[in-house]
């Protein structure tokens, strides 16, 4: 086990922009590090840097307290689980499993051993004389774990290895791997695109754009205190709701809409008064508005809006709303735009709301909790 | 009952269809079976029978007794058998890497690779005389195997690459974190997911090599003659000898048959693709 470093690390194919742009961090000896970000933003291009799969065009990469750039992959001791977990078609789910030992050159005695207790860990042992072409989705990609675990590498590397899993499944196999990472303690890297993985498994989560580092912090982190637009629409589902609004004083002005922010904002984000007078992006969750008529928490300012649309999930109830203010646009390729170009506010309400499209909503809005950035930056205001 | 008869009235057809196909092709090498097996004295009866009278070994007997034709087709096997080996050698390590790195520089050399083979072999026969001379290569079995082998080296490349294609580069990958060098990777997982590829591009070698008249033709003289110059000289030695030439050209189509019979399990089974779903 060993911890991973990247010291301004570029990645630049043929000679076009770079997929991987000044990459500099540590991810520590033991921890569960993952990558997130919407497609084409280099996410697997990093990862395969660290495999050793793709060259670096410039910085340093070091695991442990070697530099392994110019290391073949064989000399890294790192394991990989491919997203279409690559297992050999002609081998045998024990032969799959035995591969990397019988490379290293590991006496057969011991290959029995470690693959039986592989595959007793993974619940394989019952398929240890198929082929991989017998096996379903679930249990191909347990093999492909069983190879990666059973040479007690120095890290693991995961590219989406759950994507090609049904939903019930993948929720099952997160917890699974997460639970295999504690137990052996190896220092992981984990690439997914969908934040709720992202969550749910790291330790921290790194999350790139286009090939640049937007921010490296703990899930919580993330969530509570994104570093600018693109992570505080990236993190958290439904997304953030971002609008363009001007601060006069203690009135935040959003659309026809004033909300008097509370002392405890600008206690915590001192930089915030210099935007007096000027325009800024404000942030709202979901879940930080709800209907006024069943609310009465105090602490929430009182906005109104007309209701656009009611989608009742049963535990809770997704309410549209038409705010009159210009819609900030997060630059997520990969965001769905609900209602086409007329981009609503989302609001994640209890379910005992009465509302129904058309009504003019009287909301709560959880002012402490509201988010604002530079609108020429995008980066938070703290 | 009723609603299947236009289904099995298709199917007549293209039954009918393909037994027609087959016809066109079986007909010759059937009506060179049944001359080869008929008495000397039938061969030439006019008009020919199509079915011999009586059946006959005396064709073949002659032909094993010809001085020569034994040695003929072991040249012959000796020739084919290492042209297959040395294309192989040459072509899978080559097409590998071409499909591995699908660059313009390898589409290229694909393509250079096919157009040798549409320059027709007659035109290539003197330029390949004049070289073996020089190399003093002329009726010796390593000549007539390096001939052989020129033009073995672009199908079987073309056909490998094309099998090599099929596999997902994460194979290779995935062995390589394994621990795996490049080279292990190759031998290790992705020839053996090959057999087909191999199995057909070692097959179309065989049979070039095997076939070959023009090159052997030119190139030996004594020592390393194979079989179908040796058959093609019944003609000159007995006047025309057709009953042995038959028998002659019978046993000389038996190890192509034989080989294909031998591979048709690889050839027809054990498709890889999509190996890494499935
Ligand atoms: N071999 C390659 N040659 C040229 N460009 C490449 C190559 N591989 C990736 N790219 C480009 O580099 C950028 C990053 O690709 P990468 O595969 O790392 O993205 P990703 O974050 O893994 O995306 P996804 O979520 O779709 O897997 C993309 O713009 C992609 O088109
Ligand atoms: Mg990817």
């Amino acid at each position: 086990m060993a911890s991973i470093q990247l010291d301004r690390i570029n990645k630049v194919y043929g000679d076009r922009y770079p997929a991987i742009h000044d990459l500099s961090f540590e991810i520590e000896d033991g921890e569960f590090m993952v990558f997130v970000g919407p497609s084409g933003c280099g996410k697997s291009t990093a990862l395969r840097m660290v495999a050793g799969l793709e060259t670096i065009s410039s910085g340093e990469l070091k695991i442990g307290d070697k530099v392994v750039n110019n290391v073949d992959p064989k000399d890294r001791d790192i394991a990989m689980v491919f997203q279409s977990y690559a297992l050999y078609p002609h081998k045998t789910v024990r032969e799959n499993i035995a591969f990397p030992l019988r490379m290293a050159g590991v006496p057969k005695d011991e290959i029995n051993e470690r693959v039986n207790e592989a595959a007793r860990i993974l619940e394989l042992t019952r398929h240890l004389d198929r082929k991989p072409a017998k096996l379903s989705g679930g249990q191909r990609q347990r093999v492909a774990m069983g190879r990666a675990i059973v040479r007690r590498p120095q890290a693991f590397l995961m590219d989406e290895p759950l994507s090609n899993l049904d939903a019930k499944l993948r929720v099952q196999m997160r917890a699974e791997i997460v639970k295999l990472q504690r137990s052996l303690g190896v220092t992981t890297i984990y690439v997914t695109h969908d934040q709720v993985e992202a969550m749910t498994m790291g330790d921290r989560v790194t999350v790139l754009k286009a090939g640049r580092l937007q921010q490296i912090d703990t899930p919580q982190n993330l969530y509570t205190r994104p570093a600018n637009v693109f992570v505080a629409a990236f993190i958290g589902s439904p997304s953030m709701n971002l609008y363009e609004a001007s601060l006069d004083g203690v009135d935040l002005r959003l659309g026809s809409q004033v909300i008097t922010l509370p002392d405890a904002i600008f206690a915590s984000r001192p930089s915030l008064r210099a935007y007096s007078g000027r325009k800024l992006i404000v942030g709202i969750r979901p879940e930080d508005i709800d209907d006024a008529d069943v609310t009465d928490k105090r602490g929430y300012a009182e906005i109104a809006a007309p209701v656009t649309l009611v989608e009742a999930l049963g535990a809770e109830t997704m309410v549209h709303l038409a705010v009159d203010a210009p819609w900030v646009d997060a630059e997520d390729p990969d965001a769905v735009v609900e209602g086409g170009a007329q981009r609503t506010a989302v609001g994640r309400f209890s379910p005992r709301t009465q509302l129904r499209a058309g009504d003019r909503a009287r909301l709560a809005v959880s002012a402490e909790n509201l988010h604002f950035f530079d609108p020429n930056t995008r980066n938070s205001i703290w | 009952m009723a609603d299947r008869a236009p289904h099995d009235f298709g199917k007549t057809v293209i039954n009918a269809a393909a037994l027609l196909l087959v016809l066109s092709y079986a007909l010759p090498y059937v009506y060179l079976v049944s001359t080869s097996l008929k008495p000397a004295a039938d061969v030439q009866q006019i008009p020919p029978s199509f079915f011999p009278d009586g059946v006959s070994l005396e064709n073949f007997a002659t032909v094993i007794g010809t001085a020569g034709l034994p040695n003929a087709f072991l040249n012959s096997a000796i020739v084919a058998i290492l042209t297959t080996l040395l294309s192989l050698l040459i072509a899978v390590p080559a097409a590998y890497v071409s499909a591995l790195y699908r660059r313009r520089i390898t589409v290229l050399f694909l393509l250079f690779a096919l157009v040798t083979r549409m320059v027709p072999a007659v035109s290539l026969g003197v330029p390949l005389f004049q070289i073996m001379k020089t190399l003093g290569l002329l009726d010796t079995t390593i000549g007539l195997v390096l001939a052989h082998t020129s033009t073995a080296v672009p199908l079987a490349l073309l056909l490998m690459s094309a099998f090599f294609e099929g596999v997902p580069k994460e194979l290779e990958e995935a062995a390589r974190m394994d621990g795996c060098t490049r080279f292990g990777a190759f031998l290790h997982i992705i020839l053996p997911l090959m057999p087909s590829g191999l199995a057909i591009s070692a097959l179309f070698s065989f049979i070039a090599s095997w076939n070959e008249f023009l090159f052997a033709l030119l190139l030996t003289s004594q020592n390393s003659k194979t079989a179908p110059i040796v058959i093609a000289e019944f003609n000159s030695v007995y006047g025309l000898a057709w009953g042995p030439m038959t028998a002659a050209a019978v046993l000389y189509s038996l190890p192509v048959i034989l080989v294909t019979l031998l591979l048709q399990k690889q050839i027809v089974g054990g498709l890889t693709f999509g190996a890494v779903k499935g």
